[in-house]
């Protein structure tokens, strides 16, 4: 068994320490790519939501490299991700992949034991003992918390170093070496190192660089290549950005929400404008919308890809936000046919209208 | 007080429901004219751009009632079935209006949750303190509703014809004959006669829909993917048409199990958005139609059943 899933922002890595550790082979599909999008789009339906296009892409190519077994999430909320496996399942059939599916739901829907019983499956492959095997578990969540945290420094402190691009260098230096670990301590030890180094870059703390939050679908807010890299793209400006939407926080909320405790945060903020849970992330989006204007960022870029059903929703509400808080939200809406030249254009118009309106407080007129 | 009904999404389905609730509450109510071409305008100048047309059209429905009453309905459906949803765009849907379209009246937003009576009529003890403070006359005039409601059929199944033709999507894409230029019409004109998911049994659906490896958490999934299985595997229809809104995501996913489901039996996707041609839509079905004919004949020359009938030409 030789096992593959699909890619999200860093969670490769995470999903490489745990197998590392058990002692499980598997295939990290390569890196998302035009080539991806393109095998992805090929066999998908056409009206289907970028997400799904791009892990199709990934399964293929992990196919080509000899992966066997797929590890999907379904988990039934009320949006289509619910829904992807089954549609996966059916279309790499008929592409003549002999894959075999562990799907990974939330227990309230297929039941605890069946949940235990599917990850059994995947673990029984491993001849450790339990404790062992917690253990791994236990590196691997190190592993994404360890990652969203460089990923959210890095994107921080890029508005105030005095040296370019430092900080988007470290954190891309930080996942490469990470890739080249072969087991899950030495992974987490060497994230921690580039933690460190993270508070060794020269920053100019007089500095008031744009401040932006990022928010919108999940998948596509977390994945750079589905939103074209957009953060780096920010890193380069020397804009700080913030995002709450990480894979840790999915992990974080997902084991909560059955006590309604999660992102309690996010709820309080989105209360004004969005009471109730529509499906998606839309509520966490509205909620971020309002937090960080609260918080003083100065703008908010809303993605998601084209026809997402949740942050549509959302799209219908920032601009009454915007309005009633005088704070400036942009949405990019993405699918595979976004050009990258007019796709900046938009981003450096917005932070354009930013800076020009901090110069106007800072001005005082 | 006046009640403003807007005649989009579900009011095809729920409306005796609504109607007789606010009648018997004493109160006035004014629904929206039929779907027409003002109103649909007036949606798409007051909806996000990325809607799908349903909700644009619902959107105008608001804006047409505007000034015509004190306050609003707009269903905010969270749930028709325990353990289903509807669309992520119903349950926001008043955030959607309230924002966009400005200088509106009150509106009536509390969340539905059709699974049961008992919490349904949470729903009836808020929306009916608009009306009324009266708690006896609430509860009669919702168990009213819940009665007239629960007479009413919507649902078309034609007999006279000798083809015919199993017509799914939306009940709003169904029923609204302005969005769906008139297709049950057309399709009589050629001859064609038309059966709709309300004439499929509950546990037939249940079955059809069990043998998914998911569980569809759509209501609409369900209902429509099990009246299609169905219809197929009884043989209730000659073909399927499938009215599908542009940028629906549920329909995205939904055609595909279908297809996954009756393989190449005859089944015709007709897309419909604002920019919708009716020639281009009338050339469609006559082709589909004039397949469905070939075909017929051809079954009915080679009666060879249960051998493989080459049709492809079966699915456009
Ligand atoms: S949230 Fe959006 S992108 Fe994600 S599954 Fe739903 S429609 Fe697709
Ligand atoms: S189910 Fe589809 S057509 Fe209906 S409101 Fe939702 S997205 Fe629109």
């Amino acid at each position: 068994m030789k096992i593959t899933f699909p890619h999200m922002g860093n969670v490769y890595l995470a999903v490489k320490a745990l197998f590392d550790g058990l002692g499980i082979e598997y295939v990290i599909p390569p890196k998302n790519s035009k080539k991806t999008l393109e095998i992805g789009s090929l066999h998908s339906p056409e009206e289907i939501c970028l997400p799904y296009k791009i892990m199709i892409g990934n399964y293929v190519q992990a196919a080509e490299m000899g992966a066997d077994t797929v590890l999907l999430t379904g988990s039934c909320g009320p949006c289509r991700f619910g829904e992807y496996c089954e549609m996966q399942m059916n279309l790499l059939n008929k592409l003549g992949h002999d894959f075999k599916f562990i799907v990974i739901d939330a227990p309230g829907d297929i039941g605890v034991s069946e949940l235990f019983n599917r990850i059994a499956e995947i673990s029984t492959k491993s001849r450790m003992s339990k404790h062992k095997k917690l253990q791994c578990v236990k590196y691997a969540l190190d592993v994404i918390n360890l990652t969203d945290k460089l990923d959210a420094k890095a994107h921080w402190l890029a508005g105030y170093e005095r040296k370019r691009e430092e900080c988007k260098k470290l954190l891309h230096a930080s996942k490469r070496d990470a890739a080249r670990c072969s087991n899950p301590k030495e992974m987490i030890k060497l994230l921690k190192d580039y933690e460190k180094k993270f508070d060794n870059v020269e920053l100019d703390l007089d500095k008031d660089p744009v401040k932006i939050a990022i928010i919108g679908e999940i998948y596509t807010v977390i994945e750079p290549f589905s939103n074209l890299y957009i953060e780096d793209k920010l890193m380069s400006y020397g804009v700080s950005t913030r995002r709450e939407l990480t894979p840790s926080w999915w992990v974080k909320n997902m084991v909560m929400s059955p006590t309604r405790l999660n992102s309690l945060d996010l709820k309080r903020h989105s209360k004004e404008y969005l009471r109730l849970e529509i499906g998606g992330h839309a509520r966490e989006c509205i909620g971020e919308a309002v937090k960080a204007y609260e918080d003083g960022l100065d703008g908010a870029i809303q993605i998601f890809p084209m026809g997402c059903m949740p942050e549509i929703v959302s799209k219908a509400i920032l601009p009454r936000i915007s309005k009633d808080k005088n704070f400036p939200i942009m949405t990019l809406v993405v699918d595979e046919m976004t050009g990258e030249a007019g796709y900046v254009t938009r981003i450096e118009a917005f932070l354009d209208l930013l800076e020009r309106r901090k110069e106007h407080v800072l001005s005082g007129s | 007080m006046k009640i403003g009904i807007p005649k989009g999404l579900l009011y095809y389905k729920y409306h005796p429901f609504f109607m007789t609730f606010f009648t018997e509450l004493g109160a006035e109510t004014i629904v929206s004219e039929d779907t027409n071409k003002s109103i649909l305008d007036l949606g798409v100048k007051h909806c996000v751009d990325e809607a799908c047309m349903p909700v644009k059209v619902f959107h105008g429905h608001v804006a047409s009632l505007r000034d015509k009453c004190d306050a609003i309905l707009i269903p905010r459906i969270m749930q028709i079935r325990k353990r289903e949803y509807i669309c992520p765009k119903f349950c926001g849907l008043p955030e959607m209006v309230v924002y966009n379209i400005p200088d509106l009246p009150a509106v009536i937003s509390e969340p539905i949750y059709a699974t049961d009576d008992k919490r349904l009529y949470e729903w009836a003890k808020e929306a009916g303190r608009l009306v009324t403070r009266d708690r006896n006359t609430i509860r009669r005039a919702f168990e009213k509703a819940v009665s007239v409601q629960n007479e009413y059929d919507i649902g078309i199944n034609t007999l006279s014809y000798e083809m015919k033709v199993a017509l799914a999507g939306h009940p709003y894409n169904i029923y609204d004959s302005y969005s769906n230029m008139n297709i049950v019409r057309k399709l009589n004109a050629l001859g064609i006669g038309i059966i709709t998911e309300e004439f499929v049994d509950e546990e037939e659906v249940d079955s059809e829909v069990g043998k998914l490896f998911k569980r569809p958490f759509w209501t609409f999934a369900r209902n429509t993917y099990g009246f299609l299985a169905t219809a197929y595997e009884k043989k209730l229809c000659d073909g399927v048409i499938y009215i599908s809104s542009f940028a629906c995501g549920i329909d995205s996913v939904l055609i595909e199990l279908v297809k996954e489901r009756i393989g190449d039996f005859p089944f015709m996707v007709l897309k419909i958005d604002e920019h919708t041609g009716e020639a281009g839509v009338n050339t469609r079905i006559e082709a589909f139609v004039d397949m469905l004919e070939r075909r017929k004949t051809y079954e009915d020359n080679v009666p060879s059943y249960g051998q493989c009938v080459p049709c492809s030409q079966g699915s456009f």
